[in-house]
This record gives C-alpha cells, structure tokens and sequence, in this order.
C-alpha cells in the first residue's frame, strides 16, 4: 500500500510540476472568464440599448401610417430624394438612411436601408418589423378599428417555464440554460477523459521505452504500478479542475464586479440584477429581446453544486474506466506511433457516446435512447453530463454510478492481467489475438 | 544462500528454462554465463519474482521465495533506465523508499554514494543530460542503495569506459567483502576470470555446466604445456612421455606446445628433455572461461 502512495505521489509531482501543466491551469479560466466577461458585457449593453437614427425618404403613397420610434430606432420623416440624403448623411447626424419605394401593401419590396456602417441583424430585423407592424396598423385601420382599439390589441406574454421536481416543488426551468450546461459538461468530460486517459498511456509506453520498467517491476507489484500511475494522473485530473472552477469563480465573480460597479447596479450579481430588472417594466423589452439574460436568469436556478460533485463522480469513473484500458494498451506496444489500432476501439465508443450525447440527448433527454446512453459505462459518463441539466430521476443516477463502478472495476482487472504481460514485452507487433492469450496466462 | 531447483519457464512456443537448478552461496560472486538467448534473463527474472516459474522453486535463505525478499534483493538489468525527466537525486530517493527506505535513511545513502562516486554535483540533474555511462552510474547506485544481501547484474560493464568500469569492479568487490553475494549475468568472459567464484552455463534453455571456476578449470586442463629452449632437439623423434602439439623455431630458440601422454608428468618431461637441451620456460596451458564457453556451446550444437 505504501508503494502504491509513493508512485501516486510521483505521478502526481511529476506532472503538476510541468509548466505545461501550470500554464494550462491558469489560463483556462481567465479565457473562461473572458468569455463569460463577454457574455455580461453585450448583456449589460442589450439592456441600455444602442439607439440609431434613421432618416426615411418615403417615395411611397400607399403606406401612410408612418414608422413609430422606439428605443432602439429612431424614425425620422425627411423631404429630401435618395441620392440627397446619402450624401447628406454624415452632416444631417443620422445613422441610416431608409428607403420606402412605392409598392402595394400586399407585396412590399425594394425596401432599403442604407449606412457607412453594416446595419447588425437585429437592426434589420426591427425596422422590417417596424414597417410590418406600420403596414398590419394601416390595414387593420383600414377594415374599421380605430388607433384606440389598435392600442389595446397588443398584450405580451411572459411565459415562466417550471418543472415540477421530485417533491412536488416547482422549480424553474430554461431549456436553453440546460442545453448550454449539457453541452459544457458533455465536452468537458469527452475532454477530460480523454486527455488523462492518453497520458496514462503515454506515461506506460514512457516507462518502457526508458527500460525502467524492469528496474520498477524488480520492487512493485505491475497492478501497483498501473494503479498508482492511473491514480495518480487522476489526482492531477481533479486537482485541474478544482483549481479551474475556484480561479473561474474568483476571476469571474471580479468581472461581474467590475461591470456592476460600473452599471450602477447594485445588486451583487449581475444574474440577480437582471431578475429584479424582468419586473421592471421599462427594461422589460430589452431583456426578453437578449436570451443571454434569460439564460443568466435561470442559470442561476440550477443546481451548479450537484452539477459539480457528479462531474466529478462521473469524471472519476469514466476516467477509471478508460484509463485502464489506456494502460493496458500502452504496455502492450513498443512506441506511440504503434498505438493507432488499439487506439480506435477504445476512442470509438467515446466519440459514439460524444456526439450522441450533444445530438440525441440534447433534443430528447428523456427518451429511451438517452436513457441507455447514460446507462452503459462506456458512453455513461457523457451521456449523463449532458442529462442532468434537464434532471434525472435519483434511481436512475444511482444505477448508472453502480454500474459504472462495476465497469471500472471490470476494466481495471481485464486491463492488469494484459499490462503485466506487455510490459516485459519488447520489440514484438502485438496484436488483439496476442492480447488475449495475455489476458489468460497464468501468473 | 539462493537454491533454484528444477526451473521450468514455458512462452507460448518456446521454453525459456528446462529444468534448470543451481546453487549460490552466500557471500561469493555467481557467473550466470550464456549466449544470448539461452535464457539467463528469464532466470533473472524469476528470482528477481518479475515473472514466476511454471514448475520448480526458488529458495531465499531458506525459505520459499517472495515477497518479503523483494527488498533483499538488488537487481540491474542488462536493459536498464531511468525517468528521462526526473531529477537524478529525486530519481534515486524514489527507487529506495520504493525498496522500503524511510526517506532519511535513504537520502543519507543516496549523499553517501554519491560523494563516494564523485556524483555529488549531479543531484539536481536530469537524466536527458548524462552520458550513458553516467546513466549506469546512477543506476548502479540505485541497485545497492537498499544494502540487499543478493545483489543481480546482468551485464554491468558493457557501456562503462575502462576507469569507470575499474571503479565499479572495486566497489562490487567492496562490497562482497563485507558480505553481499552476486549474481553476474554475462557473456564476456574476462570479467568472470577476474570476478566470479562460481559459475553456471546456460545454454538452450538447460544447464551445460557449473561449479566452482578453479574446478571447471581443473576439469578443463588437458595436460598441456608452453615448452621454450634453446639447444638441439629433435622434435621429429617422437617420445613416449608427449606429443608435440604445435612448434617454433627462430634463432636457436624453441618454443613448443606439448600435451602429456596418459600417466605422465611434467618432472617425466623435464627430467627426459634437460640432458638434450637448455630449459628456459615451463608453462602449463590453463584453459581460459572463454575457450570452456566456447567449446561447451560449441559442443552442443
């Protein structure tokens, strides 16, 4: 036991000491932060709202309601032609031109809008709204309903999405929110599994090259080799992405600082800011025309911290699993380059769980097909990151970790009757057949 | 000290080790001699307990081999290494804790040997940035750090220069002297003359030959001798005490191989040939390890 400490312990030093190491740990969450820096920047910018003046040279005798201003776009009726005003753009203090040429209010075409800048999509979008809405108004007031009518016409719905939980409580829900977590954590874990499970193997292939191996199999036992190595990088795998959560968090909660010290916001969060700003009337339209604000809303109302903890749990028994199996292959050639055709069997239900995982889950992450991805421990890690967002009944994750674990255990036996054997071996092609005549040599 | 008996080692379609036994004794240096292939490392291997025998044991001071001995036993291999990143006094701390050192007993051996060695400035090194005989240094080091009782080389001077190898070959004879017991597996046979006591030959999986290298040698002496003189003799004569094997004349001088005819002595030889010619010379032709080596393999083939 206490070799298997002292092998974990250099696995572990020896990797964590790595400037590769160091680099990628601290650098990942400020590009996390970043991002997330980003996402509340344009957030905050959704809700103050850029505002661009649009001249309009109407040409259009049949449209005589006119376009009404809002926050966003400002309608300005002006008497002069087209090729006027573009030259007058700068000067007169617009930011666009709009062009309304004649057309019949039953095929409106030819519409233009014209700037030194590219007007953004959502721009676009508002004005041929705006003259959507002027167009429905004209032909609404047109069949008898007075301006009064039209006003009341309009109502907006709020939808409040909830999902009844276990115990019967409502909890709130947002199918974007989940899918974003889902997605996170689907290739997290792909990520995770992977990377550590490839150096596992490589830091077998490393011993034998090196011929150290026979030095170290002269005083340990191979299963206490293999487990304290694959122990070991695990320690380095957690260690990781402890350290990026706790550095994402702190960075992120000093951006989120940042921004509402500078917004005025006196909330703590700008997540909270923003629910309290859904009350709020004014501001309401600005939200619900950012989805990143309605994501913030309810990512908030997931439970990140059991999200965590079965990451880990799930990060930890996949990781189990396939590295022993990464182990094995390692032992079982000479260099890295001879890797390829154990490489792909073992990759193959990884990918298939990936990109299953982030394409039928996600669409239906209750249905069958869902339901034994998450099952299988081959694919069970992913599939079950990318489910818990939307939930998952308790004795369906039970089963699921149980059945992992006995997948793991399984994986580390197969995996150590192999690795004894190939270790010793050198200079010989293996293959699958030799594997398994391996597998079955008596010790 | 160390007594194989019956060793069989079966891979798939080849056998590794037939029936082999032998004997060490405690505090002499053992010759595990070989071509290669003949499966001296796969002997190592089972007494080292990296791989275990199909039938046959293996008995360590007495007792069945196992794991309690791994930290008696001290073990180089022919194909040895080190962790190419890793610092070298780090390295050699974690091979001896892992033999069951505390960490301050080994870093006070670790220091020892390597001041001992002249390796003192190579602590915070890394491997990648040693000469290979370097390397082997470090390695030796690490082989005999825990004090085992049985210490295993295979193959120690291939890759050391000549002072380098002298300084090794010193420190293994210091350390027989105060009571360490070796196995060498070799096949340069030089070292074994200057080394061993006793030896074992392996060859195609079974054991040719062993015991101590004075009796081999004694069983491998044919009688035969370097005869130089000057004076006339004629050596077409044949004579009923030898026969002339091989001969030599240059400027009065004669030198002649001789091998003895059955029942006959030297004192026979010389007390025949010293009224015929002026004597100079007497040598006896000792059969050297390498000419056994290669006459027993030969033989078997």
């Amino acid at each position: 036991m206490n070799k298997i400490l002292l092998i974990i312990q250099r696995e572990y030093l020896s990797r964590v000491k790595k400037k590769s190491f160091i680099v990628m740990t601290l650098l990942t969450p400020v590009i996390f932060a970043t991002f997330y820096g980003i996402i509340i920047y344009f957030s905050v910018q959704g809700i103050k709202g850029s505002s661009s003046k649009i001249a309009v040279v109407n040409n259009n005798t049949t449209l005589t309601e006119k376009l009404v201003s809002t926050k966003n776009a400002t309608y300005t009726y002006v008497n002069k032609s087209l090729p006027q005003m573009k030259a007058d753009l700068a000067t007169a203090g617009y930011d666009y031109v709009l062009y309304l040429p004649e057309f019949s209010l039953d095929a409106p075409s030819g519409v233009q809008l014209l700037g030194t800048k590219q007007a953004g999509l959502s721009l676009n979008n508002k004005v041929s709204d705006d003259i959507e809405n002027a167009i429905r108004n004209q032909k609404l007031k047109a069949s008898g309903l007075a301006q009064k009518d039209l006003d009341n016409l309009s109502s907006s719905v709020d939808i409040d999405m909830k999902k009844i939980g276990d115990t019967g409580k409502e909890e709130d829900s947002s199918a974007g929110a989940s899918t974003i977590i889902a997605y996170v954590g689907g290739v997290l874990m792909f990520m995770f599994i992977l990377l550590y499970g490839i150096q596992v193997m490589r830091g077998v292939i490393e011993e034998k090259t090196n011929r150290i191996i026979e030095v170290m199999i002269s005083s340990v036992k191979p299963f206490q080799l293999m487990m304290g190595k694959i122990i070991g990088i695990a320690l380095v795998g957690l260690t990781q992405f402890i350290l990026w959560i706790v550095l994402t968090g702190i960075i992120s909660t000093a951006v989120v600082k940042f921004y509402a010290d500078k917004t005025n916001i006196t909330q703590s969060s700008v997540s909270a800011a923003l629910k309290k700003q859904n009350q709020n009337q004014m501001i309401k339209e600005a939200t619900e025309k950012s989805p990143i604000g309605n994501i913030q809303k309810s990512l908030a109302n997931l439970d990140i911290p059991k999200i965590i903890t079965l990451f880990l749990f799930f990060f930890l028994g996949g990781y189990l699993f396939y590295s022993a199996l990464y182990a094995a292959i390692g032992s079982a050639v000479d260099s890295e380059t001879e890797t390829q055709q154990f490489m792909f069997p073992v990759m193959m239900p990884l990918l298939l769980g990936y990109s299953l995982s982030l394409s039928v889950v996600t669409n239906d992450p209750y249905g069958n097909m869902a339901f034994w991805l998450s099952m299988i421990p081959f694919t069970s890690p992913i599939a079950m990151m990318v489910r818990l967002p939307y939930g998952v009944p308790d004795w369906q994750l039970a089963l699921s970790m149980a059945l992992l674990i006995l997948g793991f255990i399984g994986t580390v036996w197969v995996a150590s009757r192999i690795y004894r054997v190939g270790i010793l071996m050198y200079g010989k092609k293996t293959s699958f057949k030799e594997m398994i005549k391996w597998f079955t040599y008596k010790n | 000290m160390l007594s194989v008996n019956n060793i069989v080692k079966q891979y798939a379609e080849h056998r590794a080790l037939d029936d082999v036994s032998l004997q060490v004794e405690q505090g002499k240096i053992f010759g595990l001699l070989g071509p290669n292939g003949a499966g001296k490392t796969s002997l190592i291997r089972i007494i080292t307990q990296i791989t275990a025998p199909d039938s046959g044991e293996v008995i360590f001071n007495g007792q069945r081999l196992n794991s309690n001995h791994i930290a008696q036993i001290g073990y180089l291999p022919e194909e040895r290494g080190l962790y190419k990143k890793m610092e070298i006094g780090e390295q050699v701390l974690y091979l001896a804790k892992l033999k069951g050192l505390s960490t301050a007993e080994a870093t006070k051996r670790v220091r020892y040997w390597f001041e001992k060695l002249e390796m003192g400035s190579w602590w915070n090194k890394k491997v990648e940035d040693l000469s290979k005989g370097m390397q082997q240094k470090v390695q030796f080091v690490a082989t005999i750090l825990h004090q085992p009782e049985l210490i295993i080389l295979d193959e120690p001077f291939s890759g050391f220069d000549p002072v380098n190898a002298e300084i090794i070959k010193n420190e293994i004879l210091e350390l027989n002297k105060q009571g360490a017991t070796f196995i060498f597996s070799t096949h340069r046979m030089e070292s074994v003359e200057e080394l061993c006591d006793s030896i074992a030959l392996i060859h195609r999986s079974k054991k040719i030959l062993d015991g101590s290298v004075e009796d081999i040698k004694e069983r491998y002496r044919n009688h035969t001798y370097w005869l130089e003189y000057d004076g006339a003799y004629d050596t077409n004569t044949s004579s009923e005490i030898f026969e002339i094997l091989q001969q030599d004349h240059k400027q009065g001088k004669s030198v002649l191989k001789v091998q003895l005819r059955e029942g006959k002595s030297a004192n026979d030889m010389l007390a025949s040939l010293l009224p015929l010619v002026n004597i100079q010379r007497l040598d006896e032709v000792i059969p050297t390890m390498n000419d056994i080596f290669i006459e027993q393999v030969k033989n078997k083939h």
